[in-house]
């Protein structure tokens, strides 16, 4: 009941790491929300050194040392982040299903069967769009895993692997 | 074959009793502030009613359904027209509800379900009883036939042209007694009654300032009254804490009373049977209810025994059903199998409702032998939590609680650890959890919809892992099959062997 696909078949049962554009893009995300970040503790850090009834040396220390210190955190954090975490995900697409593993301090791995692939979307982002990245979701008849999502694969990867998913056809016929 | 039905004739007094329930509230208040300020601008208020009272006529009069060959038609609306086809194939269920209003009247509120969407395809509010029986007789009739037809299905040549109905289950009052018993819903019905007490309590106090000359009551209605009374003659500590005793005894038994009487209401006549290729509940004194959950429709079986099932060899049966292709906006749906049955009889239940969950041929395997630490030190944890504003409070004799604490850990720790069992067979997953109430959830593998493999930091530096396995249907709070403290190992081949089984079955709503 197989169908033969063509030769360079995404259903190769091996272990693949997500596109290396991934961590770009996590990264450009990561600077947006670390900017808004640090500027709303840079405001919430000016209202209490402004209003607050404490020495001047304490409020020079919040804003001098505090701030930078946990702006530098993040900001590390927001660099660095994207690269552990694309080392710790990947996927494996094979003729029964896909697997996603996710997450680097709560690991998990995710068994989605082909069969039971409801059906499924690919998704762009503005910054994805840009370097041509796309987001695979994938939608169960499930509760907790009703949509499952991968998220770095190559645009046309991500197409060539919902189609694989799709050409089984489902099972959900009523 | 194509003359129109109609709905009853007083179906727009249910039409306007829901509406009513819906502003209960509002009128209550309404009528209760009228009372002492007299009839005025309040009455003007019922008047709105008037408008929707007429266009619940002119809907009850203006609905009309039929039965064509292949699918029921139903028409509605007196300016918009709207007419709805509803193929019998894709019914899934037709339920009927009757509280006490409907059994005066013999009539019956009929839900048609499909397997799409996630609300009725039609509801009938509401119809005689006869012609929900024969609604009910038509679809199944109409469907079997539907089925006979296309050649794809297997079962095609099996299907008996009229399904035989057969009891499974009848609980008798006796059965009844003991599951209110066992159960414990009184606190349910409790809490309600104290609710509406303490609403009349605080009327009583608030009432009487309305009079001029006497000065308001202080207590707060008369059950607070009566306690203060009993408890001011208290002289010495031992007499309160005795009479506290006494209280809390006094509870536990009315507890378990009231919830025996709500299992005679709300159960009474309880019946399960089987249609063809459905089941069917029947039950209640007041309000009753008939419902019916296609076979297919089944997602997991949960079972459930607390320590008084145990005592007298009962245990509770659920199923999860889920149906429609949108699948997760629908709300899932439990459905008793058996509210209580002897523990010797569920086997034979279970095999003439769905041989697949053949569960004495399960071998449980229990979980990695470090769990008991990770339990014991999570118990450990908790009970310093409690501790804490303890000792803050009465300083150092706040930590005399762990003398308590800290053995009802280890005790309930050894106990929950050796509860946790899973079991695997040809067909299905399963998984156990609890030691005071224990609940079995079996999964068969053609309703896996995903597995999840997981690991925790604590996981990682035990060599253990978790699995989790989804289903449609599972709500929040139910019990599922998610195996913790598993070696890494044994997880990682139960997940592998899981997603292998699923993904070798197809999976097929409706």
């Amino acid at each position: 009941m197989d169908v033969s696909e063509p030769s360079p078949s995404v259903a190769d049962g091996a272990e693949h790491h997500l596109d290396p554009r991934a961590v770009t893009v996590d990264r450009i995300a990561g600077w947006i929300v670390f900017g808004g970040m640090a500027l709303a503790q840079l405001i919430a850090l000016a209202l209490v050194a402004i209003f607050a009834p404490i020495p001047l040396w304490v409020k020079m220390g919040l804003l001098g040392l505090v701030w930078p210190a946990a702006a530098a955190g993040l900001a590390w954090l927001a660099h660095q982040w994207p690269v552990v975490a694309h080392r710790h995900a990947s996927y494996r697409v094979d003729d029964e299903g896909i697997e996603i593993k996710q997450g680097v301090i709560w690991r998990r791995v995710i068994n989605v069967p082909r069969s039971r692939v409801q059906h499924t979307d690919v998704s762009q982002g503005p910054i994805e769009r840009s370097v041509g990245l796309g987001t695979l979701v994938i939608f169960t008849a499930g509760t907790e895993h009703a949509r499952v999502q991968l998220h770095g694969l190559d645009h046309g990867l991500a197409l060539r692997i919902r189609d694989h998913l799709l050409l089984s056809g489902g099972g959900d016929d009523v | 074959m194509t003359s129109d039905h109609r709905l009853h004739p007083a179906s727009f007094l249910f039409s306007i009793g829901a509406r009513l329930r819906q502003q209960a509230l509002p009128i209550v208040v309404l009528l209760f502030s009228a009372g002492s300020v007299g009839f005025g601008w309040q009455i003007w208020l019922l008047l709105a009613l008037v408008p929707y009272t007429l266009i619940a006529i002119a809907r009850t009069l203006t609905f009309r359904y039929r039965y064509d060959e292949h699918e029921l038609v139903i028409r509605t609306g007196l300016v918009a027209r709207n007419e709805r086809h509803v193929p019998y194939a894709r019914i899934q269920n037709v339920d009927g509800v009757q509280t006490v209003f409907h059994r005066l009247l013999k009539v019956v509120d009929v839900k048609v379900q499909t397997a799409g969407g996630n609300e009725p395809e039609a509801t009938m509010s509401v119809l005689p009883v006869a012609a929900f029986e024969q609604m009910r007789q038509r679809v199944f009739e109409g469907r079997s036939r539907a089925q006979l037809e296309p050649t794809s299905k297997a079962e095609a040549g099996d299907v008996p042209a009229a399904p035989r109905a057969k009891t499974l289950l009848a609980l008798s009052p006796k059965d009844l007694l003991t599951y209110g018993f066992v159960e414990g819903r009184g606190m349910v019905v409790i809490a309600a009654v104290f609710g509406l007490v303490w609403e009349f309590g605080m009327a009583d106090s608030f009432v009487p300032s309305f009079e001029p000359g006497k000065p308001p009551v202080p207590t707060g209605g008369a059950f607070r009254g009566l306690a203060r009374s009993v408890y001011s003659r208290a002289e010495d500590l031992f007499t309160s804490l005795a009479i506290a005793a006494v209280t809390i005894v006094a509870l536990l038994v009315v507890v378990r009373l009231v919830s025996m009487v709500w299992a005679m209401l709300r159960l009474h006549g309880f019946r399960l049977i089987r249609e063809g290729e459905d089941l069917r509940t029947e039950y209640g004194l007041l309000t009753r209810v008939a419902a019916t959950i296609p076979l297919r429709r089944i997602q997991t079986l949960t079972l459930r025994e607390g320590p008084l099932h145990r005592l007298v060899g009962r245990i509770s049966a659920r199923v999860d059903t889920a149906g429609g292709e949108a699948g997760q906006n629908a709300p899932p749906d439990r459905h008793w199998l058996a509210p209580i049955v002897e523990r010797h009889e569920l086997p034979a239940l279970l095999a003439q409702v769905l041989p697949v969950l053949a569960l004495d041929r399960l071998e449980w395997q229990s979980v990695h032998p470090g769990a008991l630490r990770r339990i014991l030190k999570k118990k450990l944890l908790v009970s310093l939590l409690i501790c804490l504003p303890l000792a803050r409070w009465f300083g150092w004799w706040g930590l005399s609680a762990l003398v308590v604490l800290i053995p009802w850990s280890m005790v309930s720790a050894r106990w929950s650890a050796s509860a946790l069992g899973w079991a695997v067979t040809d067909e299905l997953v399963a998984f156990r959890s609890g030691w005071l109430w224990r609940q079995t959830t079996v999964a068969p593998f053609a309703r896996v919809q995903a597995v999840m493999f997981h690991e925790s930091p604590f996981d990682r530096r035990n060599q253990m892992a978790g699995v989790r396995v989804d289903t449609a249907g599972a709500g929040d709070l139910s019990h599922r099959v998610a195996i913790p403290y598993l070696g890494r190992d044994d997880a990682q081949r139960l997940w592998r062997r899981v997603a292998h089984e699923a993904a070798g079955r197809s999976f097929r709503w409706s």
